[in-house]
């Protein structure tokens, strides 16, 4: 709608667009007839294009959570950062969980399920249990489209619970592969250029399942609680290990701010990003390195109870350093969330407010008066950064790092 | 407990936010760039997730069936493979039924058809 800022979408154009070739266009031409076609002339059409331009080869990110654990609204963030809506694919299937948006593909790696639903019930398998999912298929795929090809990926019905007939994904800019294993087979692991984990606390997760659970016909709290618990020891062994490879996780705990609080209303968020990760500069407050622990409420800020709470500093998780920014407590108004963002650096925006602007336009999704919200769009605004740099450098052109 | 978990509100800022910001001198600067009118979009989108959609029957149906399936195959062996497989049956239709809600809650037939049609003057919209 009118609101789009026109920021977001000039900020991820290609160094291709911009270089003036004449012969360029007329490749583009070539590998859209190419494409269009399938398979017989793809790989012909593939080769053409790398010649022309290497940088169309997509860059790929996972995202790791457990279901309902907020990966829809965290994608939705993402993509609005890079610049327009993500959208199912045109005129396919209707319960196709990929989303297409100008320069983004977000993918569901519940298409990878070799075991459809009647399957695991047979055998006594969850879908958290790797037996339950074809890692090789993911692993070709995913390879293939980093590589700029095309693939022919299976759907996962999760209305039906059966795999569904082939989607047609072609390579974009920024490939998401979202869902349980993004991180689990080492060799899938190595094709993503970032990745990240949003951990759960347990009190968090059975509030947020409360929330998007209770008002359904059967569900009560036994049922949603029996629920979690008979999924724990699948998710302890195969989906938790897998934040120790991530380069970024977002955490999310029940607030410190009010004594022994169990509304799960009012949450304390943790952003754990890796040192010396290539083209991801960790944000900071205040003074890069040091321990901060910060109240921005006082005789300039006025805040409403509970209040705001930020910690910053670094810290070692799975024996690997990384700096953590914390927010405990919500944004009541908007001159919090202003003042906050100009006490962060390193935030890879591109103007000042842009945080705040991103998180005012999706106002109404969960989390925005939240660390949730605003940790989901930096980490969009570095990805996007990742992205711009990771483009730079195979153009040959030097980066130049976002320095708001 | 549970009422005032589902009773959790997800307050903007927004709304009451704006009188404040011309008030201080620091964020005026600031609110020159940030875009205000979807402050007041998003606000709106909250006060129609009230009423939000139901879940279509079909899927709902199949939940409420599965919930009764989990809880029968687990009288028999809690710790069995059986029973987490039902207990995730059940999971995946609540996420699923959750997106079927978010699905219904976006499909507003003008919006649907501005998106394909951004020319026609129905779908126009103005910068004041």
């Amino acid at each position: 709608m009118a609101f789009c800022s026109p920021h977001t979408t000039t900020s991820l154009r290609s160094p291709c667009t911009t270089i003036p070739n004449s012969g360029f266009r007329q490749n583009q031409v070539i590998l859209f007839t190419t494409r269009s076609s399938r398979r017989s002339t793809t790989r012909h059409g593939a080769r053409t294009f790398q010649v022309s331009c290497a940088v169309e080869k997509p860059i790929v990110i996972g995202l790791a959570a457990d279901s309902g654990c907020g990966k829809s609204t965290f994608m939705r963030r993402l993509t609005s950062v890079f610049g327009g809506a993500a959208e199912p694919p045109k005129g396919g299937n209707p319960d196709s969980n990929t989303l297409i948006s100008d320069t983004t593909t977000v993918i569901c790696l519940d298409d990878y399920h070799s075991l459809d639903r009647t399957g695991r019930k047979e055998k006594g398998v969850t879908a958290l249990d790797p037996k339950a999912n074809d890692f090789d298929l993911m692993y070709e795929q995913v390879k293939a489209i980093k590589e700029g090809k095309a693939i022919e990926k299976p759907i996962y019905n999760h209305v039906t619970g059966l795999l569904d007939p082939a989607e047609l994904i072609q390579p974009p800019k920024i490939f998401v592969i979202e869902g349980l294993h993004p991180m689990y087979d080492e060799r899938v692991r190595d094709l993503l250029d970032f990745s990240i984990y949003l951990d759960i606390s347990n009190e968090v997760k059975f509030a947020w399942k409360i929330q998007r659970d209770m008002a359904e016909r059967g569900h009560s709290l036994e049922s949603i609680k029996a629920s979690i618990e008979a999924r724990k020891p699948d998710f302890d062994a195969f989906i938790d290990p897998q934040k120790q490879y991530a380069d970024a996780v977002i955490e999310v705990l029940p607030t410190q701010l009010i004594p022994d609080d169990n509304e799960g209303k009012v949450l304390r968020v943790k952003l754990i990003m890796k040192e010396g990760v290539k083209f991801f500069n960790p944000v900071y407050l205040f003074d890069e390195g040091s321990t901060i622990n910060w109240i921005p409420c006082g005789r300039k800020l006025t805040c409403s109870y509970p209040g705001i709470k930020f910690s910053y500093g670094p810290d070692t998780y799975f024996g690997q350093e990384v700096s953590v920014l914390e927010m405990d407590g919500q944004f009541d108004r908007l001159d919090e969330l202003i003042y906050v963002e100009s006490h962060l650096s390193n935030l890879s925006t591109k103007f000042y407010g842009e945080v705040t602007q991103q998180m005012l336009k999706h106002a109404d999704f969960p989390g925005s008066n939240n660390g949730t919200g605003l940790f989901q769009t930096i980490v969009g605004l570095k990805i996007r950064d990742l992205y711009e740099q990771i483009i730079a450098e195979r153009a040959g052109v030097p980066a130049e790092a976002a320095k708001v | 407990m549970a009422s005032a978990l589902t009773n959790v509100s997800l307050s903007t800022f927004a709304p009451t936010a704006r009188g404040d910001v011309l008030a201080r001198p620091q964020v005026a600067a600031a609110a020159a760039r940030v875009t205000f009118p979807t402050a007041y979009r998003g606000s709106g989108a909250l006060s129609c997730r009230a009423g939000g959609p139901s879940t279509p029957s079909g899927i709902s149906d199949k939940m409420s069936e599965s919930i009764k399936e989990a809880q029968e195959t687990c009288s028999e062996d809690a710790a069995s493979g059986e029973c987490a497989a039902a207990w995730d049956e059940v999971e995946e239709l609540s996420a699923a039924a959750s997106h079927a809600r978010d699905k219904l809650k976006d499909s507003d037939p003008l919006e649907n058809y501005c998106k394909e049609n951004p020319e026609t003057d129905e779908c126009r919209t103005y910068d004041s």
